[in-house]
């Protein structure tokens, strides 16, 4: 058999199809996973949207067109080596019914010559069509993949707001992966069940058309059966699945978290809680069981109840001499050879069925428009003199109230604070500036030229930005401050790591800067990380510089001797600074405060100190002693 | 979905380590009853299995072509032939549900135990253990190593056991219809099983480099995906296309490596099976022609030829399952037969009402041996009485805090409650008395009462009761459900003052004569703040409290104030008292009070 029964065993983890399911993959044309769709998913049970099914195999075409003569050549051995399959039964049945009348030895010997010749053949046709079109299944993948991920580059943050990073991942693995079992065990299966049963039943069909009849009887209770099953056996397993990554989650976060568990002596709360994360477990498991007990068996059981019918209607026809006894071995064997396709349609057409809803959410991502200006990067020199915004509004896209709310500021170079409580909009506001987030025309500046009519990424290339959480990669510690100067020398690198006041830090480390960081490497304080990043922001020397509460987890001692030596690179530069210690933005040339998206005071702190009782309140606060209020 | 985050592991153990069988077996040792019926479903269907052919041949021999008997006999033995066949079948049906039902059950129970196990076992080392083995690591024992041997436990213990036989069965009857045919086939077995071997090996080292290949890929995306805004701020959104294109180029080139290796083998026991066709045709026809074997028989021996190569066509596949388990229990067992460092003492003194004085004696400690944190430190906490620590990042304050609540012992030295050293103490008792509020907090998924209440099985009322003493029910009453709030993953996210809060509020519930308390070094929102101070207030007073302190206004609080470098202290007092002192204290307030914060000292 081309593929065998267990090829269609639905595989324990989305990384073992590789493993368990490879030696089966093979596509045909979209031509083929049209004829599919008509024939059994008329009405579509999960919604791929509205996309009708040829927009959705749009996305495949190009792939198939390309690697054409690689699909023949695949498809050609496998239909060779499925009628090969076919003639074998046919010599077996020749050589039973020349010992029957009688027969010579020598004919024996050439009929198991040629069996032998026929097995090399095939087994030589396999690799081809095995390496041809699973390859391809691979490529198609390799391409989706890719395109996935240059699209990803391109959306802006309301897309990523919607969607969490596990979706996303989601359509990079399971999505990607049902396409390629799809196009991959699915075209081939499909392929391998309509030649085979197709030549099988001729053949059968030619022996005897009523024995045919009656031993096919019990095949469409296969075939409905394994669809029904293999579509519920998907559900339950990916609900394992789901408690699976729970469990890891939660395992993951007592272990990260132990200190902190012990202190509360949480230890019997999270057996606890663990036993029964185990137990739901179980369950799930029991149930995928419960498909699993009857799937195979049911295959086995049809098959043998095909074998019955046989035996009880062709044994009498042999008996009357209608059919011969090579006849009725032949018989026997197209039948075992049925099995497996009449499984393959019923487990193909709930692949297939994966394999387009898959299709349509990762069509429905790939065409996801971002909201900002698609304008190509013009190479120019990048603004950086002035930023004015005119009575900006703004507000999240599900959300009800404005997060900024007739915003209107002007920014020249000169070092600017924003304070304000949190949620007040002080990083929406710094956000709409790195044009993360789309506005209103009119409403944002640079250089006077409005920003829709900027590409964006001539804009982001003005601006250094250090956001609230240091965003860090794996990869060294080097590389990642060099993210936005890919060509600076190391003494730059060192430079402003020293600048940052990371630069000892980073020499303590085992590496020194060579140090991978991130999850397979060395760990840095929260401190350590926002240092770093804006060593990072600093390296990019540009026109303006954003740093939204970026320092927050580094002491109040070691920012305020960073922000002092950094006066000297402010000084032609726009700074926005928000922090949540006021001490910082005393020599801000203005402090700016927000207050549920709109500005409630500004100037500098000494006008501030006289006019402002909320910013009066807020010093107070802070400032341990009244002494210190003074010596500013 | 499943990402495999963590690193492929090196494979210690191989497939004939009798000692690491017989542990294996032993966690069976309670399904014994069911492993054995699952045992013997499995022989009755080997059996069944095998009876199916048998009956045709039989029928084929004795009524098809007998044609000695009368017709009506020979359609009515074919009918007979039949009734057996089908009764059969619809058995074997339901011995296979059965049985696949059963083994599952018995996996599972016996993974669900022994995940339980390693849980509780982990959760109870030390903290010196978390330090010694990578957090990612022990997760991965817990959940993907698990998993590998119960792959082993449901599909493989019973179907090896099960295939052997039944090909060992097979054989021999093969051997007995005709000895000289039956002598061929057994040529197959050795071929087959080299083959099976050695693709075993091959398959699973490619598969190994996939896996790898695919884990680089996913968390390269899931990073860049967190990073994306990054990536396009620092104009790096080109380079990250170009490397992820060559992540992905390489795993194609490794998945086709596969292909080949799979294209190679797949078709060999396929062509096996031919060749074994081939032999019985050529060889048995011969044996027939000269009236040795009956057509019957030769219609039989090709059909049990299939059946024999059936369970070859899996044998590689067990191998690797068989391979992957091992060498995941020999790494479960490792971490399994890990001495926990630190001793319980055996009986543990009971602690019943404890007044609270805590006694610091003669303290020497370190993380790592050559690197002493607190060098012979000598401080005592009175009953109801007040102390802030305060020191420079690195000073030993947060260490003292992980002695008193033994994450450690001590190098030298001994701390006493009430004089009694803490050693002697039940770890999990030691930590209902000391009370402590760390910065953090570990939130369950659950209502915001369940995260108070815990284990301490406080009721509703209670917990009311104590928040509106302290003045956190100000918290509570913050959150959008109050007291049901359900927070974590999907729920309430909270901020980093809240989880402050909540650290507070469970400890309050458990009402401890020893209060320690981590100030929040970064900086928090005022309102969380507020209460907590409110709290604090309420909370101190009658207790003996440690605090960790960053804010003056907390340090004014306490009774007294110890001051600490490098692991000692340097002064003690009130605070006008060390003002007046003009020691490092004052300096520290000249300095307007900026106590370091930025890392906490995360050991």
């Amino acid at each position: 058999m081309v593929a065998s029964a267990d090829d269609c065993q639905e595989p324990r983890f989305v990384v073992d199809c590789q493993i368990v399911a490879p030696h089966v993959s093979r596509p045909i044309g979209h031509f083929f996973a049209s004829i599919l769709t008509l024939v059994f998913f008329v009405p579509a049970s999960e919604p791929s949207g509205a996309v009708p099914i040829s927009a959705l195999l749009s996305l495949l075409r190009p792939f198939f067109r390309r690697h054409r003569s690689r699909l023949i050549l695949g498809f050609a051995a496998l239909v060779a080596v499925d009628i090969l399959q076919l003639i074998t039964p046919r010599i077996i049945k020749y050589g039973i019914d020349a010992l029957t009348t009688g027969t010579s030895q020598d004919y024996l010997t050439s009929l198991a010559w040629l069996l032998l010749a026929l097995a090399i053949f095939s087994a030589a046709l396999r690799f081809c069509w095995r390496y041809m079109i699973v390859g391809f299944s691979r490529i198609l993948e390799h391409g989706i993949r890719c395109r996935i991920f240059e699209h990803l580059l391109k959306m802006d943050a309301p897309f990523f707001e919607r969607r969490t990073t596990g979706d996303l991942m989601a359509h990079c693995t399971n999505d990607l992966a049902a396409i390629q079992l799809a196009c991959g065990i699915g075209l081939v299966s499909a392929t391998d069940a309509v030649v085979l049963s197709g030549v099988a039943i001729c053949f059968m069909l030619y022996i005897h058309p009523q024995l045919t009849l009656v031993a096919l009887t019990p095949m469409p209770f296969l075939i409905i059966g394994t669809k029904y099953l293999s579509g519920k056996l998907h559900r339950r397993f990916t609900s394992v699945q789901e408690i699976f990554s729970e469990m890891t989650e939660f395992s993951r976060a007592a272990i990260v978290s132990i200190r902190l568990l012990k202190a509360h002596t949480m230890e019997t709360t999270h057996s606890l809680r663990f036993e029964a994360l185990g137990r739901k477990y179980v369950r799930g498991n029991l149930k995928v069981a419960t498909i699993h007990g009857l799937m195979f068996p049911l295959a086995t059981m049809v098959g043998s109840l095909g074998m019955l019918l046989i035996l009880w209607y062709g044994g009498r026809l042999a008996l009357e001499n209608v059919i011969t006894l090579g006849d009725f071995v032949a018989f026997i064997t197209y039948l075992y050879l049925l099995i497996w396709p009449m499984m393959a349609i019923g487990w193909v057409a709930s692949l297939v069925q994966r394999g387009l809803t898959s299709l349509g959410r990762i069509h429905s991502l790939l065409t996801v428009r971002p909201f900002l200006p698609e304008l190509a990067d013009d190479g120019l020199t990048p603004p950086g003199r002035e930023i004015v915004l005119r009575h900006l509004d703004f507000s999240y896209p599900e959300a009800k109230a404005a997060a900024l709310n007739d915003i209107s500021l002007t920014f020249y170079p000169g070092l600017y604070g924003i304070i304000g409580r949190t949620g007040s909009g002080k990083s929406t506001l710094l956000k709409l500036l790195v044009r993360l987030y789309p506005v209103a025309d009119g409403a944002l500046l640079f250089d006077g030229r409005d920003a829709n009519s900027l590409p964006t990424a001539a804009i982001q290339r003005a601006i250094a930005y250090v956001g609230q959480e240091a965003v860090l990669f794996s990869n060294s510690i080097a590389a990642n401050i060099a993210l936005g100067k890919e060509t600076a020398s190391r003494e730059e690198i060192i430079a402003v790591a020293k600048a940052a006041a990371v630069h000892d830090d980073i020499l303590s480390l085992a590496e020194g800067y060579e140090t991978r960081i991130g999850e397979r490497g060395a760990r840095l304080s929260g401190g350590q990380k926002q240092r770093v990043a804006l060593a990072r922001a600093l390296l990019c020397d540009r026109p303006i510089l954003i740093i939204d509460d970026g320092l927050s987890a580094v002491d109040v001692d070691t920012e305020e001797r960073i922000l002092l030596a950094l006066a000297d690179h402010f000084r032609d530069r726009i700074v926005l600074l928000v922090s949540n210690r006021l001490k910082t933005l005393a020599a801000a040339r203005e402090i700016i405060v927000l207050d549920q998206g709109r500005i409630v005071a500004r100037g500098d702190h000494r006008t501030m100190m006289r006019q402002s009782h909320l910013y009066q309140a807020m010093v107070a606060k802070q400032l341990p002693d009244k002494r210190a209020e003074h010596a500013i | 979905m499943q990402f495999d985050h963590y690193m492929e592991e090196g494979e210690v153990a191989h497939v004939g380590d009798l000692r690491l069988w017989a542990r294996i077996i032993r966690l069976g040792a309670r399904h014994r009853a069911r492993l054995g019926a699952a045992i013997i479903l499995s022989l009755a269907l080997t059996v069944g299995a095998m009876a199916l052919p048998w009956l045709l041949q039989q029928a084929i021999d004795l009524y098809i072509t007998n044609t000695s008997l009368p017709t009506a006999a020979r359609l009515a033995g074919i009918g007979r032939s039949c009734l057996i066949y089908g009764v059969l079948v619809v058995a074997i049906f339901l011995v296979s549900f059965v049985q696949i039902l059963l083994l599952e059950f018995i996996g599972q129970s016996i993974m669900h135990q022994m995940r339980q196990s390693l849980f509780e076992r982990l959760i109870g080392f030390d903290l010196a253990f978390f330090h010694r083995h990578p957090s990612g690591r022990l997760v991965t024992r817990l959940t993907n190593d698990i998993q590998n041997m119960y792959e082993m436990f449901t599909s493989v213990m019973v179907t090896i056991f099960n295939d052997i036989l039944r090909m060992f069965s097979i054989l021999c009857f093969l051997l007995w219809i005709n000895p000289r045919l039956g002598v061929w086939m057994l040529a197959f077995v050795p071929l087959a099983l080299v083959v099976s071997v050695f693709f075993a090996k091959l398959s699973r080292a490619q598969f190994r480099m996939i896996r790898s290949q695919l884990a680089s890929i996913n968390s390269y995306l899931s990073e860049a995906i967190t990073g994306i805004a990054m990536l396009r701020i620092f104009s790096r959104a080109a380079a990250a296309s170009q490397e992820f294109h060559r992540m992905s180029r390489e795993f194609y080139r490794r998945t086709l490596g596969q292909i080949k290796v799979f294209g190679l083998f797949m078709p060999m026991t396929e062509l096996m099976s031919t060749v074994a066709i081939a032999l019985i045709l050529w060889f048995g026809g011969g044996e027939v022609i000269a009236k040795r074997l009956t057509l019957g028989e030769l219609v039989a021996f090709i059909s049990y030829m299939r059946l024999f190569f059936q369970p070859l066509r899996e044998l590689s596949q067990n191998y690797s399952i068989v391979q992957s388990a091992m060498a995941s229990a020999e790494r479960i067992f490792q971490l399994l037969d890990e001495k926990n460092a630190m001793p319980i003492a055996q009986p543990p003194a009971p602690l019943p009402a404890p007044r609270g004085e805590v006694r610091f004696e003669n303290i020497d400690f370190g993380y790592k041996a050559d690197e002493p944190v607190i060098d012979n430190l000598n401080l005592t906490l009175p009953p109801g009485q007040v102390v802030a620590l305060v020191g420079a990042t690195g000073s030993g304050k947060t260490t003292l805090l992980n002695l008193l609540l033994r994450f450690y012992d001590p190098w030298r030295g001994r701390i006493t409650i009430d004089g009694v050293d803490i050693r002697q103490v039940d770890p999990a008792r030691l930590r209902r008395v000391v009370g402590v509020i760390l910065q953090d907090s570990l939130v369950l998924q659950d209502s915001l009462l369940a995260n108070i209440v815990m284990d301490t099985g406080a009721s509703r009322e209670q917990v009311e009761d104590v928040l509106r003493r302290t003045g956190m029910v100000n918290f509570v009453e913050r959150l959008p459900r109050g007291l049901d709030t359900m927070l974590g993953e999907g729920g309430q996210e909270l901020s980093s003052g809240e989880k402050q809060l909540l650290s507070f509020a469970r400890t309050l519930c458990r009402d401890p004569r020893i209060l320690a308390l981590d100030e929040a070094t970064a900086a928090i929102d005022t309102e969380s703040e507020n209460i907590l101070e409110e709290a604090m207030a309420a909370a101190f007073a009658g207790r003996a409290s440690l605090i960790i302190a960053h804010r003056l206004s907390t340090i004014k609080r306490a009774d007294r104030i110890v001051v600490m470098a490098a692991g000692r202290i340097v002064e003690e007092g009130r605070h006008d008292e060390l003002l007046a002192l003009g020691g490092l204290y004052a300096d520290m307030v000249a300095m307007d009070m900026k106590t370091k914060t930025g890392q906490t000292e995360a050991q």
